[in-house]
C-alpha cells in the first residue's frame, strides 16, 4: 500500500535538518562526500517512512537514529577499504599513565607547549570561521575518539551508554575522552586561539 | 607538604577531564586545588575544557 505523499511543509520541516545531519554525519565518517551519501539515503528514509514517526522523540532525534544506521553501513565499508590495520585506539594503559599523552607533557610530566590564555573565547562562537576550524578539528580526531567525544559532548549523550555501544569499557572510555579533549583543545589553540594563529 | 600528594600537570590534566565525567574524591579535589593555585597553565587547560563542553553542546543545537 504505498504511503501518501507527506505534506510539503513536512519536507521541508524534515529539510531544514540536513545541516545538522550532515555535520553528525561528517564527525562520524570523516569523509565529506560518504557524509553527504549518508546523509541523502537518511532522508529519504525519513520521507519514506514519515508515518513512522510517531511524535514520541523530537524530528530530529528520529531523523538521527536513521542517519545512525547509515552512518554504520558506511563505516563498514570504508574499514573494508582501509588498506591497513588502525593503531588500535582502546587505550589500555590508565588514565595519566597513557602513552599518548607523551607528546602534549615532558618526563617531569609538564605541558610541552603551555596552554595559553584565551582572550574571550565565547566571543568566537559567534563566528562562522571559527566552527570551521572548529568542525575541522574535530575532523582531525582518531575515529573512536571522534565519535565518542561527539556523542558525549555534542549530543549530551550518557559514558555508559556509549562505552556500551563502542564495546569498551568506561574507564577506557574515559582515557578516550581524555585524549580527545586534550587533542581539541590543542588544535583549537594552534589554529584559532593561540598567539600563532591570531597574528595571522 | 607531602610531595608525594602533588600533582603534576599530567595528573592534574587527567584530574581535570575526569571531573567532566564523574564527581572528584576529597583527596583528589584537595590535591587539583593545591596544583591549580600554583598553575596558571593548568587554570587555562580548566577555563579552556570548559569552553570546549559549551562549544560542542552549541556545535550539536545547530
Amino acid at each position: 500500500m504505498p504511503q501518501a505523499a507527506p505534506a510539503a511543509d513536512r519536507f521541508a520541516e524534515i529539510e531544514s535538518h540536513r545541516p545538522y545531519l550532515v555535520r553528525y554525519a561528517l564527525a562520524q565518517l570523516r569523509d565529506p562526500a560518504l557524509a553527504e551519501e549518508a546523509v541523502q539515503e537518511a532522508l529519504l528514509a525519513a520521507l519514506e517512512g514519515v508515518g513512522g514517526f510517531d511524535g514520541r522523540s523530537t524530528l530530529r532525534t528520529w531523523l538521527t537514529s536513521i542517519l545512525r544506521f547509515k552512518v554504520v553501513d558506511l563505516q563498514r565499508r570504508q574499514v573494508k577499504e582501509r588498506a591497513h590495520v588502525q593503531l588500535d585506539e582502546g587505550a589500555t594503559a590508565e588514565g595519566a599513565d597513557d602513552p599518548w599523552l607523551d607528546d602534549f607533557f615532558d618526563e617531569t610530566g609538564h605541558w610541552r607547549t603551555p596552554p595559553q590564555a584565551w582572550n574571550d573565547p565565547e566571543a568566537a562562537l559567534d563566528q562562522r570561521r571559527f566552527w570551521e576550524v572548529f568542525e575541522g578539528c574535530l575532523g582531525k580526531l582518531p575515529p573512536t575518539g571522534g565519535r565518542v567525544f561527539f556523542k558525549r559532548e555534542v549530543m549530551g549523550e550518557e559514558t555508559e551508554a556509549i562505552c556500551a555501544a563502542e564495546g569498551i569499557t568506561p574507564a577506557n572510555c574515559w582515557v578516550i575522552l581524555h585524549r580527545a579533549r586534550v587533542a581539541l583543545r590543542a588544535c583549537l589553540e594552534q589554529n584559532w586561539f593561540g598567539e600563532a594563529a591570531r597574528g595571522r | 607538604m607531602d610531595a608525594d600528594h602533588d600533582l603534576d600537570c599530567r595528573h592534574a590534566a587527567r584530574l581535570l577531564t575526569l571531573a567532566c565525567e564523574r564527581v572528584l574524591d576529597e583527596g583528589e579535589r584537595a590535591a587539583l586545588k593545591r596544583h591549580l593555585s600554583e598553575c596558571f597553565m593548568c587554570r587555562n587547560f580548566e577555563d579552556q575544557l570548559r569552553f570546549l563542553r559549551e562549544a560542542a553542546k552549541r556545535f550539536g543545537a545547530g
